[in-house]
């Protein structure tokens, strides 16, 4: 248990850490990619530990992992046109 | 006798079933979350005139306390595990009736925000802000199917322990019950930093 406990207290100690990130104000991005990454560190954590992937075959992690992983890559296509109509929007009069 | 043979054939992940198929759900769950979030990622670049609509207090306080209370029903939901692993059912009861606890109380916070946030004219196409009206649109749908989830987790642990109490299930049915919760928790990893934080004043 006490394993648990100690993955906890990680656990709200990086949502501390993206409070602060939000509270210094900084720019869209550099916000959106350090809340992206500690959020991906939190799930990771939450993942291995509270739901016991890394005690599992490598060989089943990694199925499912690889599912998430390909599907979200799948769908960044969709900001190509997202940006299309921001630009669209920006450019006319 | 081939047909005995092929039954006893060992799980090729190593995991039962049961487990294999809470995995499934997860993985596919993931993907109409994730769906949804680029979604919101989507409009939001679309839309220049996207509002941040909220303060630090109350709303953020509120989105902490609601992120320690479901972080720490993940802790409760592991203790009910170990608990019937070792064969200590009234323990077992006792961390689940806790989870469920938590679970409600994170439901009433979000749903008191949601009232609140309807009082000061948010809804899913009006933005009393004057920007962007998808704003309440994504906020909602996302937060709203989130909070389904939990609500369907609160009822389907009190199912489960109801089950485990009376003999019906066993410790694997707990910790099948328990991805579930611990999924949920993992959602609203994504959840607070992006529909919450990232719309901070």
């Amino acid at each position: 248990m006490k394993r648990y406990v100690v993955v906890w207290l990680g656990l709200l100690a990086i949502v501390a850490l993206e409070v602060v990130l939000t509270l210094a104000h900084l720019r869209t991005g550099v916000q959106l990619a350090g809340l992206l990454v500690l959020a991906i560190i939190e799930a990771g954590l939450g993942l291995m530990y509270f739901m016991h992937l890394r005690y599992e075959r490598r060989s089943f992690t990694w199925s499912l992992i690889l599912a998430v992983v390909i599907t979200v890559l799948l769908m960044d296509h969709f900001w190509l046109d997202a940006f299309r109509l921001l630009h669209q929007r920006l450019s006319a009069p | 006798m081939a047909e005995l043979t092929a039954f006893s054939e060992p799980s090729p992940f190593g995991v039962p079933s049961r487990k294999l198929g809470i995995w499934m759900f997860i993985v596919a769950d993931s993907a109409t979350f994730a769906a949804l979030l680029f979604a919101y990622g989507y409009v939001r670049v679309a839309n220049p005139d996207w509002t941040r609509p909220f303060a630090i207090w109350p709303t953020i306080v509120n989105g902490i306390v609601m992120t320690v209370v479901l972080l720490s029903s993940s802790l409760t939901v592991i203790a009910a595990v170990l608990a019937a692993q070792s064969g200590r059912k009234t323990t077992a009861l006792r961390w689940l009736g806790a989870t469920m606890l938590l679970g409600t109380l994170f439901a009433a916070l979000h749903l008191r925000e949601w009232v609140a946030m309807i009082g000061d004219g948010w809804r899913l196409f009006r933005n009393p802000l004057g920007g962007a009206p998808l704003v309440g649109a994504t906020f909602f749908s996302i937060t709203g199917l989130h909070l389904l989830h939990v609500i369907i987790g609160v009822v389907v642990i009190g199912v489960i322990a109801l089950g485990y109490k009376r003999g019906r299930f066993d410790p694997g049915h707990l910790e099948t019950t328990g991805l579930y919760w611990h999924f949920v928790d993992l959602v609203w990893m994504f959840v607070f930093p992006l529909v919450y934080l990232m719309n901070v004043r």
